[in-house]
């Protein structure tokens, strides 16, 4: 019965991360390379759009696979902490993609006006500090549940 | 400017700050090891992986399928089938070894006046009756 409820709760976080990584990126970036200003449109590089297009799907792909396996394990158990631990390794490529792929410093023309650059640069930064600290928390729940294993397992085996 | 408008957000933005200040040299370099391992991993995927998706959906089923067998084996809430296996083993025994005592127990001769134990004596060696 457990293992059920453990694949239950697998997919339904692997279809939060699907949604979260790569439906609503591709939603807001295809709105955003379709834009219209006063009924003018955006001009850009279609290669931008499809490098920027794959390495989301790419690494959303990964991301949510690590996700599935990290949320079916058991709670408190060092396969959870373990993949948790790959899985923000894995979100750190796909935020650097972002960059890598040009979706930070996105350039736009509007013919007959003239041009503005979307910079997110700064916030990807962040998003990279914000990951290792958590790197550093993933850290340390392996070491926690790896010391005190006995203890989880008989708690969980109580419950 | 929401920071400045509202005084208590701009106290602990001038905190944060002050802390972010202190670990700076600290955190750079960290942050830039950060980026060095990362782009190492992505011109590696850049060269290699950079057409299809395959590489990646193959990834990602092998995770969710491995998960699922994972799971069916080691669910966590009991012992997994491998060792549950071993873990009948054991109650089986037990079970026998209860029910062996009980046994050994109930199979003691006892005074059929005074319920001493006797053993194999005639005579209780408490009350002195004949056990016949």
């Amino acid at each position: 019965m457990g293992s059920v409820k453990n694949m239950v709760r697998g997919f339904v976080f692997t279809a939060i991360y699907v949604v979260v990584t790569i439906v609503i990126p591709l939603v807001t970036f295809s709105l955003i390379f379709n834009l219209v200003v006063q009924g003018i449109p955006l001009d850009f590089e279609q290669q931008d759009f499809q490098n920027v297009v794959f390495w989301i799907v790419a690494f959303g792909l990964v991301v949510s696979g690590c996700a599935f396996f990290t949320f079916s394990s058991p709670k408190q158990s060092i396969r959870r902490a373990s993949f948790a631990l790959i899985q923000v390794f894995v979100n750190c490529l796909y935020v650097w993609s972002y960059k890598f792929s040009g979706a930070t410093d996105l350039s736009f023309v509007i013919i007959g006006f003239g041009s503005f650059t979307l910079d997110v640069q700064q916030m990807i930064m962040t998003y990279m500090g914000i990951y290792f600290l958590t790197i550093v928390l993933k850290v340390y729940d392996i070491i926690d549940f790896t010391i005190n294993r006995e203890k989880i397992r008989e708690n969980r085996m109580k419950a | 400017m929401i920071l400045q408008t509202i005084e208590f957000l701009d106290v602990l933005a001038n905190i944060i700050g002050t802390i972010l200040l202190f670990l700076m040299p600290i955190v750079v370099p960290i942050g830039e090891w950060v980026v060095s391992w990362i782009s190492v991993g992505i011109d590696f995927l850049r060269q290699n992986f950079s057409t299809d998706f395959m590489f990646y959906i193959i990834i990602c089923v092998i995770l969710v399928v491995s998960g699922i067998i994972v799971n069916i084996i080691w669910p966590g809430d009991k012992q997994g089938s491998i060792f549950h296996k071993g873990g009948d083993k054991i109650d089986d025994f037990e079970d026998k070894y209860d029910k062996t005592e009980d046994d050994i127990v109930s199979e003691v001769k006892r005074c059929k006046d005074c319920g001493n134990p006797v053993g194999d004596s005639e005579i209780c060696p408490l009350c002195g009756a004949r056990q016949i």
